[in-house]
């Protein structure tokens, strides 16, 4: 049999005419933290209901810890799900929400009052208990909700864009708190986001979703530095794109300039390709004739954004402006300014190609 | 193959959804068996002759034989059209009055137009029989003119329709977006043509809604008529007479039908019109402030003063005269209506049983109601039963009180129906309240559920909690405000309706409202007037402890609601 934990096998799910899933498989490893990526109708959330049983897949089967649970209802599955709404019962106070489900399971009163307790206080909120849900910010209302998901220990642990209603701050703060939270516990945890910020910084490994597809899983850093298809380059993080056509073994051409990068030997001689580096990966300091792929750019705009700048600027010879972010240290060097021309450079290892779709 | 199956995929049931099941199938039989088929015994009846033979439409061949039976659908449809014309303006510009303008008193104004509900439709015709009628105060002024008949039966069906139209109408007019009148004020555009363009469209569906309410309520009332209508017949008299007093069941049947077929189509009419409404309003839209302008103000608080004190003399002078020792020979004050006419006549079981039949719907209705509601709109599976109920939920308001009564009477009424030991009991008559006022109940229910997220139930199952006790520990005490609207409305309705249950009350179950048609037709026009202040004082005082109810819950539930 095999060790993953949750075994998704060739999901599909329709509505109507409509695909919303299009033969979705995938494994889930114990204990790990994976992230559901892509923009809205991606598909992500009707893939984290069909787990949790509230939608039914069309087709497909569903293994959680060894047991088929493809037709179970959500009643006869085992996990703990947050909204973004966090759904807390308003009526009821903060430690009856997250007793809510440990009242069912009979266990006695002074046992039950223990775990509300070291569930508020894993939560950080310890005094919170006789409070209603509407005294609470939204952060905090978030962080009842997952004391309440837990409460049962299940085995599986769904979060279904849970930053999604807070602000920013908050968002940052509470993203490094569940993921702390996760790796203490040890659940196993799926997270549907279209914020790609917060998929980098928790997931173990990020399935990015492009209409009812996977197009890549992966760690945060391959996802990141080794985009699988254009679609995942453009999606996470930004991104140069250029329309090159392969010139030889290690050699594409972009318009009249030529980059020297690996090439998959599969690509015939003349084929049309898509060239992609990140604004990051471009160098201006050291830089001179002989550094590969170096050419010099014309400055077009310059965006000052905290710490770092972002700068637009024009190969000779390319139609599409290209940006690249430099540090402060390298601004205060080289302090580019528009109309200003630049040598900048690409190292090889960091340009990827791919087929042109 | 893999084509079929690739469609056809199904969770297994949950035990817990059984149940939410097995009540959904119990609840969907009730609702056939007290609402179908009612109904569809009166279809067969109107094809059968007395002996129960088959004869297809022969009965209505014959009815529309009998010139004076006819008559009654030409009475029925101009009485009710002209009621229509008379209240929706009238109401119209009151709803204006309280919603556009910086008019004084608007809370008290308001209670006072809407007190009509509180009272049993008769309650208007006995009064203006006090005023206008052989004997009454102001009877010189019509001049030799009769208020018996077509004057009093319109007037009347005014007085009572009046606040329905007037809650339709305030709703639709606090529903228009305040920026559409900012604009055409940038745009300087004269007051008149703001509201021939601006306010009568916005409030269109609501004076459609509102004019088939009315028209609806005055088609199908039968106390009016019959206290104030001398020989005036309409279709629910005559349904009645045919019943009651001639035993032809057929060619009651068969009047039934025909008063049935326009309340169905305004009905169905009605329901398209709302549905379009709904997507009048978005969530950005701004509500309208109204400014002051003091002559407009003047005129709309003299306007409405003036509509209030004539919807008061009308209330008033029923529990007057049933305070009058001897109308109109001794003008002394007396208790002896309620005494000798309603006590020591052995009336007052009747008020009892009214009570009574309040309670249980108010309880056990409400109950039943929301139940149903909560189990159609939060739990999963058995779709196609699902999408029957709720089309059965909604039927009743489709359905005048007369031919649902009648529905009753001939399907109860035989000795062979299982079901023949609730005629002539309490049961068949809280059971057919709660039917007759099912509808606007069941859509009371139902959107306070859909203001509480479905998230409930999914967490609730991954907890693996039931559904029922997430139903009692969190949505019953959410919904309770709205619980209470629902419980108070069939607490009230029960009290004052005649139509239905006139048909169904045996010797041991009389009620209030049913006595007032019998001391009426008795003669003792006195003691009617007392009972219908009664059930007044009664339905005031059910109102009150549900406001005091409300307000304490509200106190007690103020911690967690919106702190």
């Amino acid at each position: 049999m095999s060790a993953e934990f949750l075994e998704l096998r060739n999901i599909r799910k329709e509505f109507g005419s409509f695909v919303a899933l299009k033969d979705v498989s995938l494994g889930v490893h114990k204990g790990e933290l994976i992230c559901f990526l892509g923009p809205s109708g991606c598909g992500k959330t009707t893939l984290l209901r069909i787990i949790a049983g509230l939608e039914v897949q069309s087709a497909g089967t569903i293994v959680q810890a060894g047991r088929d649970i493809s037709r179970l209802p959500p009643m006869g599955r085992d996990y703990g799900i947050v909204f973004q709404s966090y759904a807390l019962f308003p009526n009821l106070t903060v430690a009856e929400n997250v007793a809510y489900g440990l009242v069912n399971r009979k266990m006695p009163r002074v046992e039950r009052e223990a775990r509300v307790k070291e569930l508020l206080a894993l939560v950080g909120m310890p005094d919170a208990g006789p409070k209603f849900p509407s005294q609470l910010s939204g952060g905090q209302q978030q962080r009842v909700a997952i004391a309440r998901a837990l409460a049962t220990s299940p085995g599986l642990l769904l979060l279904d864009e849970p930053l999604s209603a807070l602000d920013a701050r908050v968002r940052v703060r509470l993203r490094g708190e569940i993921r702390s939270l996760q790796q203490r516990v040890g659940i196993t945890t799926i997270l549907v986001t279209h914020d790609q910020e917060e998929a980098l910084s928790m997931a173990d490994r990020i399935v990015v979703m492009k209409d009812g597809n996977i197009e890549q899983i992966g760690t945060p850093a391959e996802v990141y530095g080794r985009p699988a298809t254009p679609f995942v380059a453009d999606f996470v993080g930004k991104t140069n794109l250029l329309p090159a056509t392969r010139s030889g073994s290690d050699r594409v051409q972009v318009g009249e300039q030529r980059f020297e990068c690996p090439v998959a030997d599969e690509l015939a001689n003349g084929a049309a390709l898509r060239l992609f580096f990140r604004p990051e990966d471009v160098t201006v300091r050291g830089v001179n004739g002989a550094t590969p792929n170096s050419a010099a750019a014309v400055v077009e705009k310059v965006e000052f954004l905290g710490a770092y700048s972002r700068i637009t600027f024009r190969l000779n010879g390319i139609d599409q402006p290209l940006t690249a972010d430099l540090s402060l240290n390298d601004m205060a060097e080289f302090h580019p300014k528009p109309g200003d021309t630049l040598r900048v450079a690409v190292p090889p290892d960091r340009l990827r190609v791919f087929e042109a779709a | 193959m893999s084509a079929i199956l690739a469609g056809g995929m199904k969770q297994s049931v949950h035990w817990s959804d059984r149940v939410a099941h097995a009540l959904l199938v119990v609840a969907g039989v009730a609702l056939a068996v007290f609402l179908l088929a009612p109904l569809a015994t009166i279809l067969v009846k109107s094809a059968q002759d007395r002996a129960g033979e088959w004869v297809g439409l022969l009965n209505f061949a014959d009815y529309f034989r009998t010139p004076a039976l006819e008559r009654s659908i030409w009475n029925s449809a101009w009485i009710s059209t002209l009621v229509t014309a008379i209240t929706i303006p009238l109401a119209f510009i009151f709803a204006y009055a309280l919603t556009r303008s910086c008019m004084r008193f608007k809370t008290l104004l308001r209670n006072v137009a809407l007190v009509p509900i509180l009272a049993p439709s008769l309650l208007a015709a006995i009064s203006f029989i006090f005023w206008f009628g052989n004997q009454g105060l102001l009877k010189a002024l019509l001049g030799g003119n009769q208020i018996y008949g077509a004057p009093g039966i319109v007037i009347s069906l005014v007085f009572a329709t009046f606040p329905h139209a007037l809650m339709i109408l305030v709703t639709a007019l606090s529903l228009t977006d305040a920026r559409l009148s900012e604009a055409a004020d940038a745009l300087g555009t004269s007051a008149s043509r703001k509201f021939w363009t601006i306010t009568v469209p916005g409030a269109k569906y609501g004076l459609l809604s509102a004019a088939m309410v009315v028209f609806t309520y005055a088609i199908s009332d039968f106390g009016i008529p019959k206290v104030i209508g001398g020989n005036f017949n309409m279709l629910a008299t005559d349904i009645f007479k045919l019943v009651i007093g001639q035993q032809d069941f057929s060619k009651g049947a068969v009047v039934g039908i025909i008063l049935l077929v326009p309340v169905a189509v305004t009905y169905v009419a009605d329901r398209w019109v709302q549905k379009r409404q709904s997507a009048l309003l978005s969530a950005r839209s701004v509500p309208y402030v109204p400014r002051r302008s003091p002559g407009f103000d003047w005129a709309m608080t003299a306007y409405c003063v003036a509509i209030s004190l004539l919807l008061l003399a009308v209330l008033l002078m029923a529990v007057y005269a049933s305070f009058i020792k001897l109308w109109p020979y001794n003008f002394s004050m007396s208790l002896d209506h309620y005494r000798m006419g309603l006590v020591e006549a052995g009336m007052f079981g009747a008020y009892v049983n009214s009570v009574t039949l309040g309670f249980w719907c108010a309880t056990l209705g409400a109950a039943f109601i929301f139940g149903v509601a909560y189990l159609l709109e939060k739990t999963r599976g058995l779709d196609t039963w699902r999408g029957f109920m709720r089309l059965m939920a909604v039927l009743p308001m489709g359905v005048p009180g007369m031919v649902l009564g009648l529905g009753y009477i001939l399907f109860f009424v035989e000795a062979s129906n299982p079901l023949h030991f609730i005629y002539g009991s309490m049961a068949i008559l809280v059971v057919n309240t709660v039917v007759h006022y099912y509808t606007s109940s069941h859509l009371t229910a139902v959107t306070a559920l859909k203001q509480i997220d479905n998230e409930f139930e999914y967490v609730s199952a991954s907890l693996k909690v039931p559904f029922w006790r997430t139903f009692l520990r969190v949505t019953v005490p959410v919904c309770m405000p709205s619980m209470l609207d629902v419980s108070r409305y069939l607490f009230v309705n029960a009290m004052t309706t005649v139509s239905a249950v006139v048909f169904l009350y045996s010797p041991n179950t009389t009620l209030a409202s049913v006595a007032i048609v019998n001391l009426d037709e008795a003669g003792d026009i006195g003691a009617a007037a007392a009972m219908a202040t009664l059930i007044v004082v009664t339905s005031s005082f059910v109102c009150l402890v549900y406001y005091f109810l409300q307000a304490w819950l509200d106190r007690r539930t103020q911690s967690w609601r919106n702190a």
